[in-house]
């Protein structure tokens, strides 16, 4: 494992332009080690952006980076050992088969065991009954794992998953994340984008992107009581809306507040989902809501 | 998906990798691309043995033309063409299949890719050139002593392993294959009107004849046609020989340099 002590990525005001379309405008987040950190964002968010310049991809127009302490583009070298990268679209050698994909983007590495460690990362994305038929006749989702797979062959201590599920079958992405649960177990730190709700919830920490900014950077949980819940209560065929802002401070207070009335026959509560917080977000920062249209 | 494996993280002290290994993965695997081509492999092949068959029925309608000024050079110039038509487009394609960042990424160096490049691509070009050389021989019943036939296969060799460079250092400028298209014309016609293969370039105005040494096909050319002549040697021409060494040592350095690391 690395030496450093701090935490596995730091980000401070990082930005980058295209031309006059502004991808990150200023982008600050932490990132410790051995948790699952989600970056959520529609298109154009400016996610796969910031995945490129952690990975020394994509140089910043400024800002300051640090992955496991080293600088992305000053210690590309030391840190590329370190690092794993599966970007949005499969990037594989399509002629060649799943084994041959692994092992060449393994061979860029000394590995004490490069054919053993091809054979693992086979078995851990359940690859090994097609790892010998070229890549061009798979489906999207076994693309998918054997990307995943080239980016996990050299033991990576930081991942950078680029929409690891996008087009993945359901069944498929939760195997997935159970990997993903597993390399975090182990003490590697996963930073992944994604632009489904879902699976923004199963992370250790979140940070919501609009627009090359984010809006928000916390806990699931923290970011899901940011929004309000609508407690309907029904007086027979009357129905009475209330909303909190705190949904398990607040609800013993306003329930209170009717009694134990007899007349109540029915008591329904809505909670606001991640997309409408996201939404609201978005709405409540000035200039966020603006699109991205460039492909970055 | 198996979830009872367990990727050990012990062994992350790995050091770096020496740059020739890297450079040999990159090689091996390109070979295997290639050997897993077959259509590309016939038609590399097969292409230039038809193209010289074309060549031979061309000069025979000639009438006694007395083709040897001619025929070697129009060799080379095959030689030329096809083997920079067949690099010009990997790297580009790399680039389309994002496989070129992702390399990048894992820590192959640019010197690595493009010598792992060259190298594999040279191996099918020391085929080629031994199939149009042969065939030129045969067709055109080139009586040459071994000793010439062996210096113009170096010459050509040379030639190929410069225009795969070549095609290397100009896919860098391409961002998808429709950018890339274009370059084909742009190298191969200059390198038929300012090789000397048709037109005394001595001829030509001045800046015309500084522009003919842009194109590798000149010094090709040069050496080429001393030694087809009776008692020609590959040391009469020294400076040209050396031009063409020059060249290709400066296209691959410029390849090197060119190819972008990050955006």
């Amino acid at each position: 494992m690395s030496e450093n002590n701090g935490p596995a990525i730091h980000i401070e005001g990082i930005k980058r332009s295209y031309g006059h379309i502004e991808a990150l405008r200023g982008v600050d987040m932490q990132v410790e080690k051995g948790t699952i950190f989600g970056l959520l964002g529609s298109n154009g968010a400016g996610k796969s952006t910031l995945i490129k310049v952690l990975v020394g991809s994509t140089r910043p127009s400024a800002g300051h980076v640090r992955v496991l302490g080293l600088d992305p583009f000053k210690d590309a070298r030391k840190l590329r050992e370190l690092l794993g990268y599966m970007p949005q679209a499969p990037a594989l050698y399509e002629d060649l088969s799943a084994r041959d994909n692994i092992h060449f983007f393994g061979a860029s590495h000394r590995l004490p065991d490069l054919a053993g460690q091809v054979e693992r990362v086979l078995t851990f994305t359940d690859l090994v009954a097609r790892a010998g038929d070229a890549v061009s006749g798979f489906s999207g989702g076994m693309k998918q794992r054997v990307s995943l797979a080239c980016a996990l062959v050299h033991q990576p201590q930081v991942l950078f998953l680029d929409e690891p599920t996008a087009g993945v079958d359901p069944l498929l992405k939760e195997a997935f994340w159970e990997h993903f649960r597993q390399l975090a177990s182990e003490g590697v730190t996963l930073f992944i984008s994604t632009h489904l709700m879902d699976e923004a919830l199963l992370c250790d920490k979140l940070a919501i992107m609009r627009a090359g900014t984010v809006l928000a950077c916390d806990t699931p949980q923290n970011i899901l009581l940011r929004g309000n819940s609508t407690v309907k209560i029904w007086r027979g065929q009357k129905l009475e809306r209330e909303t909190i802002s705190q949904y398990p401070t607040q609800l013993p207070g306003l329930l209170q507040s009717y009694g134990l009335d007899p007349a109540i026959t029915k008591l329904e509560l809505d909670q606001d989902n991640l997309e409408t917080i996201m939404l609201r977000l978005i709405n409540d920062k000035p200039g966020a809501g603006q699109t991205v249209d460039a492909q970055v | 998906m198996a979830t009872s494996v367990t990727l050990s993280q012990e062994q992350t002290g790995h050091t770096t990798l020496p740059a020739v290994a890297r450079t040999l993965a990159v090689l091996k695997r390109v070979l295997k691309q290639l050997v897993r081509d077959r259509r590309f492999l016939a038609l590399s092949i097969a292409a230039p043995l038809l193209i010289m068959y074309l060549l031979k029925i061309f000069f025979d309608s000639l009438g006694n033309f007395g083709p040897s000024r001619y025929i070697v050079p129009a060799g080379a110039l095959i030689i030329h063409f096809l083997t920079y038509i067949l690099c010009a487009i990997v790297l580009v394609r790399e680039r389309t299949a994002q496989t070129l960042p992702r390399m990048l990424v894992n820590g192959y160096r640019r010197a690595e890719i493009i010598l792992g490049y060259l190298a594999a691509y040279t191996i099918l070009a020391t085929i080629q050139t031994l199939i149009v050389l042969f065939e030129l021989a045969w067709v055109f019943n080139l009586d040459y002593d071994l000793g010439k036939q062996l210096s113009i296969y170096l010459v050509n060799w040379l030639l190929a392993v410069i225009s795969i460079s070549l095609g290397i250092f100009l896919s860098n400028f391409s961002e998808n294959e429709g950018q890339m298209l274009p370059t084909i014309p742009l190298v191969i016609l200059p390198s038929v009107f300012l090789s000397g293969f048709l037109i005394n370039v001595d001829k030509l105005p001045g800046w015309i004849e500084w522009l003919s040494r842009l194109t590798p096909l000149y010094y090709a050319n040069t050496v080429l046609q001393s030694l087809i002549k009776p008692g020609g040697e590959l040391s009469q021409e020294w400076p040209s020989l050396l031009g063409l060494l020059l060249y290709g040592i400066i296209v691959l350095v410029l390849a090197t340099f060119t190819l972008k690391e990050q955006e």
